[in-house]
């Protein structure tokens, strides 16, 4: 059961699946160079009210995401334990 | 002679490395076409050794025309036989994102047949908390050296120095040829692995840099933050500023009074007083604004919290096409356009860049003030409300001040759903970097270089269109009468324009001679009503416009006529040659010249039909 990456609130962790088409081939390309790449692990740091850009944790690094990319992020919820 | 290549991704201390290995002596080019500086100095203890700035990127596989500019830049740059060493810079403390590119780097070397050195930079940070990189494993697995630094704190340094030395006595061999066909895709996965495997372990950095957001994105507390900063900002544009800007019309009024007098003939007596020494306090009188925006901006940069504030008003800025970086261009532009523009440089999407250009000569600047207060004092009666609460002058000042920015927005948000996409965007994806100290010297450098691209620059631009203004104003009657020179003569030819707006052909003139800066128009038409130091007591003047009996209708439509016009010489030069390009603000002259005097018109013939 996948869902976007932009359903994720504050503290929430999931794991990359793929990216949706209608993301530009060249932002995908972006987004893996950043360390957003399929299998990866990603939790969601800050989730600003308003519907503001998120803050996603990936790796040692803190991105903020809108929904215009983070939408096409397509990642399956991590269980307590991973 | 040697050239050596600085290279790294953006947040990595790359502009503090570069200016603690050549001190503050460097010079700032830009790509062709493109607004990104390439730095480039000699380096300290080094005679005959050139450090080469390129700017940030995180790939070399560019998705904006820009990014393209810039990577064909460094590939070719890698043929200059000139060229000893690459030094790629990483970011110790996020050593994933930055490995990608490193390895990107290296086999781009390879490929070139260049050596290449590492830099682990902000080593500082990781020995706070007892935290390290495996350097030589690093260096190992990726074929090249790689040296711990910390450009803050110059640990290091000698051994990037010495390791220059070594390179350019040709010590040190060229990257190994045999990775220059893998994949990217091969890279991203090694840099992932590489970054497990030597990278610090643990994530106390990231939870103290959370702790921080925790607060400045709160709902609450953050957006008091960020009023609060931006309150700041503000004040340093209009305030802080001022006591320089005042210094400098000082100066230049002293020097002016210095020699103006020595001067024998009566014509270059008044040519030097008045075109001269105008046209360069005309440029002059900015740069302290310029100087204290480029600092307070870098600041905000330095310190991480420019992010932050991107984030925050992101959302509702998207609505109009723009994005949360075209906030403090914006917000600068209220104070004044060239500074604004300025700022304009932080936005990384080049559509929305040029969106947020278009912005920014709607916002309502100082300059606009001394117009707006001219013709409010004048058409507006100081009616007050509820107990002297709300005064009808104030509130006129407000819908004004509104309806700039209001105009900005409506038209980005109709020329980004409009306009075809000649311009690159980029998504809104946006690191955010550590907090930290900001770094005051590179900073002040900055700044400093920032004033002196606007006087190279648009100096000279300005100070002639302001000699050719006086000319037509001064001749062929010496002075004596500006409404028979040639300017009073044109604003005569133009008169019929203006007559739509109930308005005569001093308006006209005003209007012409407002085009050096918009307060000028309240000094020209003092003058031609003979009321002189009209620009520093508006009172007679407003008192002399009321007696005339202009109607309300004309009073309105010159005030949204000023709102929406580009009547700026200097916005219009720093916009060339900030886009390269002459386009941009010839369109915007004509387009916001056109859609000013329709609106006026229209304003004025709806006043007209209800009064």
């Amino acid at each position: 059961m996948t869902q976007s990456l932009w359903t994720l609130r504050a503290g929430d962790g999931c794991r990359i699946i793929r990216f949706d088409d209608a993301l530009a081939a060249s932002y995908r390309v972006r987004m893996m160079e950043l360390g957003f790449h399929p299998g990866e692990i990603v939790s969601c740091v800050h989730a600003p009210a308003l519907g503001a850009p998120k803050v996603y944790r990936v790796s040692n690094t803190l991105y903020s995401l809108d929904d215009e990319v983070a939408l096409h992020i397509h990642v399956e919820p991590l269980s307590h334990h991973e | 002679m040697s050239k050596i290549i600085l290279i790294g991704s953006p947040n990595s201390g790359k502009s503090l490395l570069f200016n603690r290995l050549t001190g503050l002596h460097q010079k700032v080019a830009n790509f062709p076409g493109i607004t990104v500086d390439v730095g480039s100095g000699a380096l300290s203890g080094m005679p005959g050794t050139t450090l080469i700035d390129f700017p940030g990127t995180y790939s070399l596989q560019p998705i904006s025309g820009e990014e393209q500019v810039a990577v064909d830049y460094f590939r070719r740059a890698l043929d200059d036989a000139e060229v000893a060493l690459v030094l790629c810079l990483v970011d110790a403390t996020r050593l994933e994102k930055s490995l990608y590119f490193t390895l990107q780097v290296i086999r781009e070397c390879a490929r070139h047949g260049k050596p290449v050195v590492v830099l682990a930079n902000m080593t500082d940070v990781l020995d706070k908390h007892h935290l390290s990189i495996d350097t030589e494993g690093l260096a190992r697995d990726i074929g090249a050296p790689v040296i711990a630094i910390s450009a803050r704190s110059g640990k290091g340094l000698n051994d990037v120095q010495e390791q220059i030395r070594r390179t350019v006595g040709g010590q040190l061999a060229a990257v190994a040829a045999d990775g220059v066909d893998t994949p990217d895709a091969i890279l991203r996965g090694n840099a992932h692995q590489l970054a497990r495997r030597y990278g610090p372990k643990g994530d106390i950095l990231i939870r103290s840099q959370t702790r921080l957001d925790s607060f400045f994105l709160h709902t609450g507390l953050g957006g008091v933050a960020f009023l609060l900063i931006m309150y700041l900002l503000f004040q340093s544009i209009f305030t802080w500023a001022a006591p320089a800007m005042d210094a400098v019309e000082a100066l230049l009024a002293a020097v002016s009074d210095r020699i103006v007098p020595a001067i024998g003939n009566q014509t270059a007596r008044d040519f030097v007083a008045d075109a001269l020494f105008s046209g360069i306090g005309a440029f002059m009188v900015f740069i302290p604004q310029i100087f204290v925006l480029t600092l307070v901006i870098g600041m905000l940069e330095d310190s991480g919290y420019m992010a932050r504030a991107a984030l925050i008003c992101h959302k509702p800025l998207r609505l109009f096409g723009l994005t949360g970086k075209s906030f403090i261009p914006m917000l600068s532009g209220v104070a004044c356009a060239i500074p604004g523009i300025y700022a304009a440089r932080s936005v990384d999407s080049p559509r929305k860049r040029l969106l947020t250009y278009m912005a920014i000569p709607l916002m309502p600047c100082s300059a606009r003030l001394p117009v707006y207060t001219l013709l409010i004092g004048a058409f507006i009666p100081p009616t007050t409300a509820l107990g002297g609460l709300v005064g009808l002058q104030g509130l006129a000042m407000f819908c004004i001040y509104f309806f700039g920015m209001l105009c900005g927005l409506l038209i980005t948000g109709l020329v980004s759903r409009t306009r075809a996409d000649r311009y690159s965007d980029l998504p809104f994806v946006l690191e955010m970097p550590p907090y930290r100290l900001p770094s005051w010297q590179p900073l002040l450098r900055n700044a400093w270089h920032r004033c002196q691209h606007f006087v190279t620059k648009a100096g000279s631009i300005i100070v002639s269109v302001t000699i050719v203004v006086w000319i037509l104003g001064y001749f062929p009657n010496h002075g004596a009468d500006l409404g028979s020179s040639w300017l009073g003569q044109m604003g005569h030819w133009i008169a019929p324009i203006f007559a739509p707006l109930g308005l005569d052909w001093r308006y006209g003139v005003a209007i012409l001679t407002s085009f050096l800066a918009r307060e000028v128009f309240v000094g020209t038409l003092g003058t031609l009503f003979g009321i002189e130091g009209a620009d520093e007591n508006m009172v007679p003047l407003v008192e002399h416009i009321q007696a005339s009996n202009l109607p309300l209708a004309s009073g309105l439509a010159l005030l949204v006529f000023f709102a929406i016009a580009l009547m700026c010489v200097s916005t219009l030069v720093i916009l060339a040659k900030e886009t390269r390009s002459v386009r941009l603000p010839l369109t915007l002259f004509i387009a916001y010249g056109l859609l000013g005097y329709g609106a006026a018109v229209l304003v004025y013939n709806v006043t007209t039909a209800l009064t």
